[in-house]
């Protein structure tokens, strides 16, 4: 492979992994025990989930590490039902069942080579044969370019793309699923790329949650994705979540350079409002915090839950509308305190509070 | 709470001196406030001197929390003032439209407990104090 194209793929592994899974122990604990009471079988459940997310948490794009834990969780806890139940059917033979009956390698192979097979089928030609041209054939991105009358750039971007796509159709021919809404398959493309904005787009994160063929999906698109150090991602479960956002988003803007010590002290405080409200109304959710480089520099804070929802955001905005300990000025006092601020809210569906700071304002 | 202390309440005469030494989450937050006004009926404090000058974020709730510090210990016949509030976290909290309402303010311990002795006579022992109006 060309080094251009590996360097997409290489990334040191977060310095903090240990860290970032410990904080995501409060939400993946809440996941499980919503599914399972026993509380020791629940436990086990949640280490396991835990050890998993922690070993894969080098190759995992950090922004999306809640995500994939939330997918992990499902998935450990669908597993575990699965074997519970087979184990139930099961018992009155007395044979032993984790011994596998099949010669299923041969079986496994043969089926990943349909896999791979359809997964191309899928794909436009024109990225077909790129792939191919570029995979099979061993061209490298430059004599492919001259040939197409393309730049190395260029091609080196449809490979990237293509690939990512050849991923989504891949695992989706393999599961022989058919993903169940029209915005799931734009959401596994943003994923597989690791295209930000392209996630942003789409919403991806919040889809994540609330569609379990995604999220099941979301596990090996992600292990591919590229590392990140642009954006942090703050799961947040409890109180002291709302204090990690705002250092976080303080930490992050600060490395930028551009901001004075106040802009950063009302930037920590817009985040720290807006994600006690994450806490008080809907129990859970993420804070992004990323780097904006257009239309100029600046740091953007997307605080996002799938709780109740605000039945009107225009009273939410006016002072004095929310009542917990007396306050209302969560969400007008985070406005002021940013330059520019967006609520998106459905009843039932949650709330996303989108705000920027733009660098050397004021 | 485990690990390195959060907060220290330090008894000064009829006075208390509460020093918050880092970021306080909103349960840390409401136990201090319980613990103070708790120690401020114990020890039959006058005035109670609140450090803030370590904190770099004083958001909603946590402005919230010391105004009702202030207003519970007055009831209790103490006053309190907040001390060394960071220029930046003030104009943050003016910007966000909030101040500490009826608490006193100052700029650092040593004004903090001047302005305690202006207000409720110089600090004697605990005892002593009792009797007087706040
Ligand atoms: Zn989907």
């Amino acid at each position: 492979m060309p080094r251009v194209e590996a360097a997409e793929w290489v990334g040191e592994p977060p310095v903090r992994d240990t860290d970032a899974v410990a904080a995501l122990i409060p939400m993946v604990r809440r996941i499980v025990a919503a599914r399972v009471a026993d509380v020791t079988a629940a436990e086990d459940l949640v280490q396991e989930t835990l050890a998993r997310v922690l070993a894969a948490s080098g190759r995992v794009e950090p922004g999306m590490l809640e995500p994939y834990a939330i997918a992990t969780a499902r998935n450990v806890v669908a597993t575990a039902w699965r074997e519970e139940d087979r184990q139930r059917r099961n018992q009155h033979r007395v044979v032993d069942l984790t011994a596998p009956d099949l010669p299923e390698g041969g079986l496994l192979a043969e089926e990943e080579r349909s896999a791979v097979a359809a997964a191309l089928a899928r794909l436009s030609e024109r990225d077909r044969q790129a792939l191919l041209a570029h995979e099979v054939s061993g061209r490298d991105t430059r004599s492919l370019a001259s040939e197409l009358g393309s730049t190395a750039g260029a091609v080196a971007a449809q490979l990237h793309r293509a690939r990512a796509r050849l991923r989504v159709e891949y695992l989706l021919a393999r599961d022989r699923t058919e993903p169940p809404t029209e915005r799931c398959r734009p959401v596994l493309f943003a994923l597989s790329s690791g295209d930000r904005r392209r996630q942003r787009e789409v919403d991806a994160g919040r889809h994540l949650l609330e569609c379990d063929v995604c999220a099941a999906l979301s596990q090996p698109l992600l292990e591919r994705a590229p590392q990140r150090d642009d954006e942090v991602r703050i799961p947040i479960g409890g109180d002291a979540d709302v204090v990690a956002a705002r250092q976080a988003a303080r930490e992050l803007a600060g490395r930028l350079g551009c901001f004075s010590p106040t802009d950063l002290t009302l930037l920590a405080t817009a985040v720290s409002e807006v994600t006690r409200n994450i806490v008080k109304f809907a129990g859970s959710g993420e804070v992004v915090v990323e780097v904006l480089d257009e239309p100029r520099r600046g740091v953007q804070v997307t605080a996002r839950d799938a709780g109740p929802g605000i039945p009107d955001v225009e009273r939410a905005l006016q002072d004095g509308y929310s009542t917990y300990a007396g306050l209302g000025l969560g969400l007008p006092g985070a406005r002021r305190l940013m330059d520019e601020f967006a609520i998106a809210s459905e009843v039932g569906r949650g709330t996303t509070v989108t705000m920027t700071r733009w660098c050397g304002n004021r | 709470m485990t690990g390195p202390r959060l907060v220290s309440i330090l008894r000064q005469g009829s006075y208390l001196i509460a020093s918050i030494h880092t970021a306080l989450d909103d349960t840390q937050m409401t136990a201090f406030q319980h613990d103070l006004v708790e120690r401020i009926g114990r020890d039959r404090a006058r005035g109670v001197v609140i450090d803030v000058a370590a904190l770099d974020v004083l958001d909603s709730f946590a402005s919230w929390t010391l105004r009702t510090i202030g207003e519970v210990a007055r009831l209790r016949g103490a006053v309190t003032v907040v001390v060394g509030i960071q220029p930046e976290v003030a104009f943050a909290m003016v910007t966000l439209g909030m101040d500490t309402g009826s608490v006193h303010t100052a700029l650092d311990l040593e004004e903090g407990l001047e302005f305690l002795d202006r207000v409720v006579g110089p600090r004697r022992p605990a005892a002593a104090a009792r009797g007087g109006s706040a």
